[in-house]
Formats: structure tokens, sequence, C-alpha cells
């Protein structure tokens, strides 16, 4: 590797450094705690299970042929538990999850997405000091405050577009519509959209 | 058929994929979900850079068109119609441009069935010269960025920028006019 770098032109000292040599796939053992259903699609990467560490058991389940694209990524910690239900498509999902996210059948979450059923700090200034110091790099993150956290569940059918990010304790009814965006932060009720930050419903005049 | 020198993917560019000269492309990792089977289905004008992190995740019928001296810096096409970029215009990272709000790459749309129609109300795209698009920022099928305009980070753009226009928010309203100081 060293010849050719040598012998790099400027054009290509300028150019980025390419990623190591397969990079992109993972193929290590999938961890023991993850069930994965008859039919599924995983594009796994380095990055999909880099801070999945659930102990639970299931820590993920995929029902049959969910289809996971390349960008989605598991953040469970310890305590925390996904379940995605049958035939749903995860086209770029981020989990961050500390208790549990479940989703049901059918659900489609575009690219880009957000998942959390935790806001991973404290909202008093004084326990979130504490928790700055425990999970610094040397810190003791045995130390660090209690977790509020407060489950999330997609009902089956329901679609989160582009860029949308669904906060702890929400609950999307079947069938709802969050369109691209949209920052969820109370529950969404069976087949409505909802739009913008925080996500409000849409009254169809604002669009189209 | 092509091989990108620097790739660490293992894959070749598309053949109905062409790159105009001096133009860099990160890695064929970009074509992961192209499906499209137009010719061209991705044309990439000169003195393009395309980084880390773009996709085109184009059905059969999509098609991407760019023209000279853009930068991509990590954005996702995502369509069955049209997408067509002009010259020098900037995207930032994260941005999504995209037939419809709920877009999923070719695969998954072709494995929804009949759910799948509902995504049908792909639309072409059309991004001006001069145009800034800021990370984050979604523009959907059927919306126009005019020459010259920008685009606020996290923006969703649904519908028309004008011309030397700033747009912003969600739903995007446009915050502010920046027209050219040198008038060609």
């Amino acid at each position: 590797m060293a010849t050719s770098r040598r012998a790099a032109t400027r054009a290509e000292a300028r150019k980025p450094t390419p990623e190591p040599s397969g990079g992109a796939s993972d193929r290590s053992e999938l961890p023991s705690n993850v069930y994965v259903g008859a039919g599924c699609m995983l594009e796994r990467t380095r990055d999909t299970f880099a801070h999945y560490r659930s102990t639970q058991d299931p820590g993920l389940q995929l029902g049959e042929h969910v289809r996971v694209f390349q960008g989605t990524t598991f953040n469970v910690e310890a305590d925390g538990s996904v379940e995605i239900g049958e035939g749903s498509i995860l086209a770029g999902v981020i989990f961050m999850c500390a208790e549990a996210i479940t989703l049901g059948r059918r659900v489609v979450a575009s690219y880009n997405v957000t998942i959390t059923d935790c806001d991973f700090h404290p909202l008093d200034p004084d326990l979130r000091r504490r928790d700055a110091i425990a999970i610094a790099p040397e810190g003791d993150r045995s130390r660090r405050p209690q977790l509020a956290t407060a489950p999330v569940v997609i009902e089956d059918g329901a679609w989160i577009g582009i860029g949308a990010i669904i906060l702890k304790g929400v609950r999307i009814g079947r069938g709802a519509r969050v369109h691209a965006g949209a920052v969820v932060t109370r529950d969404v009720p069976p087949d409505v959209t909802v739009a913008g930050n925080p996500a409000e419903p849409m009254d169809a005049s604002q669009h189209e | 058929m092509t091989l990108l020198a620097h790739d660490w993917y293992p894959a070749e560019v598309p053949p109905n994929v062409t790159l105009g000269e001096r133009s860099w492309l990160h890695s064929s990792f970009a074509f992961v979900h192209h499906r499209s089977e137009r010719d061209p289905s991705v044309r990439i004008g000169p003195d393009c850079g395309l980084y880390k992190g773009t996709y085109f995740d184009l059905g059969p019928q999509g098609q991407v068109e760019i023209g000279k001296c853009c930068t991509v810096n990590g954005a996702t096409f995502s369509s069955n119609d049209r997408i067509v970029i002009g010259d020098y215009a900037l995207i930032a990272y994260g941005v999504v441009i995209a037939g419809s709000a709920f877009a999923v790459p070719p695969d998954a749309r072709a494995a929804m069935g009949e759910d799948s129609r509902l995504l049908e109300h792909q639309r072409e795209v059309r991004i001006g010269d001069d145009a800034w698009i800021g990370s984050r920022a979604v523009v959907l099928g059927g919306s126009t960025v005019g020459n010259g305009a920008a685009v606020g980070a996290a923006a969703v753009i649904d519908g028309e920028v004008p011309d030397y226009a700033i747009a912003a928010g969600n739903p995007a309203r446009i915050v502010g006019w920046a027209r050219p100081s040198h008038p060609a």
C-alpha cells in the first residue's frame, strides 16, 4: 500500500480516504438474542449492531419477511428490546432503545427515521451534570442517574416519512401517516396524518 | 462496466451510469439499491464530487441527471421518476431527494405489492443551477428548487422554491432572498 501511496498523483492525494476493504458488510455472527424470521432481508453493515448492548431475550426480534436496509442501526441498551412485525420495511432507521420499541406488521419507515423510547439524559440540570460526568470516557457509568423511559408502539400499517423523529412514549395508530421531517411527541390516532415540529394533524388544505 | 480504481466496494458501476470528466465518486456502494433500467439512469456531468453516503435508490423508471461542478456530500436519491439537478449545485450531508415522503428502496417497493400503489405519486424533482440544499433537508416529488435558491437545514420542500429564495422550516416557508451580487 505504501508504494501505491507514493505513486499517487496530486489529484489522487486530494481524494477522501477509501474505506478499508470489506468495510460495508458485516458477516460476523449475530448476537444470540437476535431472532430473525423466515424470509427476512438484513442488509447489515458494521454500524448496524455497533451499539447493540441488549441483555434481554429477545433483544431484537424480526418477524417474517422484514426488510432491513443499509443505514438502519439498532442502538439498544442492556434493558432494551426491539420487536419488528411481519412484512415491515426499514429503509434506514435509527433505533435508540432503552426499554421497548415495538413495530406492528407492514410498517414502513423511510430513510433517516429516528425512533427512541428514552431521552437518554435527565432534564434536571443537576442530575444531567452527574450524567455528563458518569459518561465521560473514563467515567463510572454505574453512577448514571436513573433514566426515564417509555415504550414506543407503532401499530400495523403505519407509515413513517423521511427523516421523521418519534420520541418516547408515543403510540402511532394503525394506518397512520407521519409526514417527512415530523417530530412526533404525542400519540397519533389510527388513520390520521401528522406533520411538522411538533407534529400536528395535517388538514387536507395544507398538502396538495 | 467501470470499476473505480479507489473503490473499497467490490462492485462495478452499473453500465447505464455515466460519470463526467474529472468527476469523483466515492464508491460503487452508491448503487447498492440501484434498479433503474433507463439509459442513462444516472448521468453526472464534469467536475462533480459525489462523496461518502451518497445513494441512488432508483426504481426501474428512475433517472438522475446532475450538471457540471456539483458537490453531493452524502445524499440519497430515491425515486421512480426523474430528478434533475443543474450546474454548480451544493447538496449537503443527509439530504434526501425522493419521489414520495414515504420512499423506500426499489426492492422494498416491489415487495409491498398493493400497498406500493400509494407511493406512486412519484413525480419529477428539479433543482436549479447554483442551488444550495442544507443538511438533512428533504425535497419531495413534484418540487422545484429554483436557480440560486437556498434550502435550510432539515427543511421539508413539497412545492416550489422560486429562484434566489431562501426556504427553511417544516413545512418550508420562504424566509428571505439572496440575489446575485454580480448579475450576468
